[in-house]
């Protein structure tokens, strides 16, 4: 059985192949060395989990695909087309490629359903009521009914996470980019989004390109886990998760998935080290 | 187990429900209602009060002792275990709309002494007065979202019979809202007696004591008297039309010095705080200018505009299109980059970012400065109407001085004072109605 397939609808679009990426901050003075030489195939349709110790540089790899930060050389290729090289070191953002941030980033001054249908108005794709009649639909399939007209401010936490997952799907992307998106929450409540993201995932398999710096999460939802060397950050060893999908809270008891942990803990806990061991230097 | 109180503890289980956030701002009738509903419970400690999909029946206020509160994981909860001590308040599931079971369990940690009250009791009591009752069920689900950290999906109440719905409520009964909660709070009382004590102490010192530093000031009863006096002795009371012509040009001219700040401030701002080459360019002549006092333009005001009327509302334009500017251009600068990053990933161009990300981002700056900005346009337009002035409040403050009608100084510098109050306030009314966001924001944070 082909673990990375979980079904026959998946995804033909949405792969993203980061070769030789090299970024360096400040080249002129302090070069400091943030990715180093980091090649990574995502396959179109996959979860990659993208795992390293905080500050390792795993966010500016994400903010190069998204077209956020410049990259030193390399290319970065979206099916086959170039979003930044060497020589266009730039990508341009795009409601292809949608951020999911750190702390959230729904605009507080519009309501939820203001913020969900916010891509497809800006980009003229639907027009206004149209976008709100997909907005409704969209946020009802993923269990967010009776909060349309409420603030951001006014949900809980975990609830702001769902919609602004909603709000990047309503642009049909290609690839979502989390960043460490449930850092923020209490275990209980990270559970119960996590088995959001997977439902959501499975009715629209986007690509996905997750950043998290813990091993449960990534070893849960992932088709592959990226375990990312600190500073400067490439892949240290990518191990594909050999737990067929779909999958459910079942599976953090399973035999398989300690295994998995037990596999991957000593590389995790390695980079952490190093990694509080460079901030003590610094410190 | 129930049990039964005698009448000494009566007075304390009042004053339990009087901590719990729901009851904490009810009117005393409304609260011996809410007493004469509860029934008193004793619970040994690790006795279980209810399980999990029990039916919804009683509402319990803690009055002693210790309670554990465990959601199911099924409730998307931030935080699913909650400990509570006198004056937490569980069992609130039947408060909710389409909810008949519990969906949490509730233990006691140690020998406790709870209050149950049922639940649709308490409804028909809180429909007796309607809007009082609402205001207490949006208590309710402000604290089922806040310290039980449900999501506010789940935390909506029932609508009691005859009450506004809550997500009807606009940003104009949410101010009156927050009005009736201030008028029920102390607050009001204390300011009252802070004027009383001021008043008093005016009177003292002239009237009484007759400190020497003191000795040429006009009392308090000789100003109110000439100001509530329909023929006063030096000219201007309520009275006389021409006390209303100072206010009214007053007004109008910092009308029109806020006006122009305002219009010609904002914009100025957001591209100072939007565009870093425009702010190198300017910034630096700005931040000289800045500094300089209103009061030292005032020659070169009268040198540019022939019409002293001009030259008066330049000066109050001036110092208020600063104070505009400066806060909204920080107000720019205080938005989060990542909004900025999210609306161009989901296709905004330069433009649309900069109408739905940067202009609302920083409308809150915005109105910070505009409170300033009418401030100081009152400031600089005084200053202005001493130096060169026909009409005004400040030509009243300094032509009675000129002529020793002292009561009638303090009665200018009093209306200022008022007037300038209800201009300010009419700012921060206005940044409430465009800014609904953040008025919920701080109805749910209950300042």
């Amino acid at each position: 059985m082909d673990i990375r397939d979980p079904g026959p609808s998946a995804a033909t679009r949405g792969r993203i192949v980061i070769d030789d990426v090299v970024k360096i901050y400040d080249p002129e003075g302090a070069a400091v060395m943030a990715v180093d030489h980091c090649t990574l195939d995502i396959e179109a349709g996959e979860i990659c989990m993208i795992v390293g110790p905080s500050g390792c540089g795993k966010t500016t790899l994400l903010n190069a695909v998204a077209g956020f930060h410049e990259i030193t050389s390399g290319r970065i290729l979206m099916d086959g087309e170039t979003l930044c090289s060497t020589e266009v070191p730039r990508a341009a953002p795009g409601p292809d490629r949608i951020v999911v941030f750190q702390n959230g980033a729904l605009f507080p001054w519009k309501t939820n359903l203001e913020n969900v249908i916010f891509g497809p108005v800006m980009q003229g794709r639907l027009g206004r009521n149209e976008a709100i009649d997909k907005g409704r639909a969209m946020m009802a399939d993923a269990g967010l009914i009776g909060i349309e007209h409420n603030y951001p401010g006014e949900v809980s936490s975990g609830v702001r996470r769902r919609v602004e997952i909603v709000r990047a799907l309503m642009n049909d992307p290609k690839v979502l980019l989390l960043d460490e998106p449930y850092r923020a929450l209490d275990s209980l409540t990270k559970s119960v989004m996590h088995e959001a993201l997977l439902e959501i995932y499975y009715k629209n398999r986007v690509t996905i390109f997750f950043i998290t710096h813990d091993l449960e999460e990534a070893i849960f939802l992932g088709h592959r886990v990226a375990i990312m060397t600190t500073r400067p950050c490439k892949p240290k060893k990518v191990l594909a998760v050999n737990i067929p999908h779909p999958r459910d809270y079942g599976v953090l008891t399973s035999k398989r998935f300690r295994e998995l942990i037990e596999e991957t803990n000593e590389a995790v806990h390695e980079e952490a080290l190093k990694a509080f061991q460079a901030g003590e230097k610094e410190g | 187990m129930e049990i039964t109180w005698n009448a000494a503890a009566a007075g304390d289980r009042t004053a339990a429900l009087r901590e719990a956030i729901p009851f904490e701002s009810v009117s005393g009738a409304t609260l011996q209602r809410i007493a004469a509903l509860a029934r008193p419970a004793r619970y040994a400690g690790g006795e279980r009060i209810y399980n999990q999909g029990d039916e919804a029946d009683d509402i319990y206020v803690v009055v002693s002792g210790r309670v554990e509160h465990v959601f199911g994981p099924e409730i998307s909860a931030e935080q699913a275990i909650k400990h509570m001590g006198r004056g937490g308040v569980f069992g609130w599931a039947g408060l909710l709309l389409g909810q008949t079971r519990r969906f949490a369990s509730a233990t006691a940690l140690e020998p406790t002494e709870i209050l149950r009250i049922g639940t649709e009791d308490l409804v028909k009591t809180l429909e007796i007065e309607p809007l009082e009752g609402s205001a207490v069920m949006e208590r309710f689900a402000t604290m089922i979202q806040r310290e039980f950290t449900v999501p506010a999906l789940l935390a909506k109440v029932r609508r009691l019979s005859g009450a506004p719905l809550t997500e009807e409520m606009s940003s104009l009964s949410l101010t009156l809202y927050r009005l009736s909660l201030w008028l029920r709070s102390p607050r009001p009382y204390l300011m009252l007696v802070g004027f009383a004590l001021f008043l008093g102490a005016w009177y003292l010192a002239v009237e009484v004591w007759k400190v020497p530093r003191f000795r040429e000031m006009p009392g308090v009863t000789g100003v109110v008297k000439e100001w509530l006096s329909p023929s006063p002795t030096y000219g201007l009371s309520i009275y006389t039309g021409e006390y209303y012509q100072h206010i009214a040009m007053s007004v109008w001219r910092v009308t029109q010095a806020f006006f122009l700040a305002t219009v010609l401030g904002v914009p100025f701002g957001l591209f100072l705080g939007w565009s870093r080459k425009f702010k190198e360019y300017v910034f630096p002549i700005f931040e000289l200018i800045r500094p300089i006092p209103i009061l030292a333009w005032v020659p070169l005001s009268i040198v540019m505009f022939i019409a002293t009327e001009s030259a008066v509302i330049y000066l109050a334009f001036l110092a208020s299109f600063f104070a505009t500017a400066l806060n909204t251009m920080l107000g720019v600068e205080s938005i989060d980059e990542s909004y900025v990053r999210a609306a161009s990933c989901l296709g905004a161009n330069r433009w649309q970012v900069f109408r739905h990300v940067v202009v609302p981002g920083a409308l809150p700056f915005i109105f910070t400065g505009l409170q300033i900005s009418v401030g100081v346009s009152w400031f600089s337009l005084v200053a202005a109407e001493m130096v060169s002035g026909q009409y005004g409040l400040g030509y009243v403050i300094w032509t009675s001085f000129v002529m020793v009608r002292y009561p009638t100084i303090v009665i200018g510098m009093v209306t200022l004072g008022v007037v300038g109050y209800v201009t300010s306030a009419m700012v921060r009314v206005a940044g409430d109605y465009l800014m609904e966001w953040r008025v919920r924001e701080l109805a749910l944070a209950e300042r």
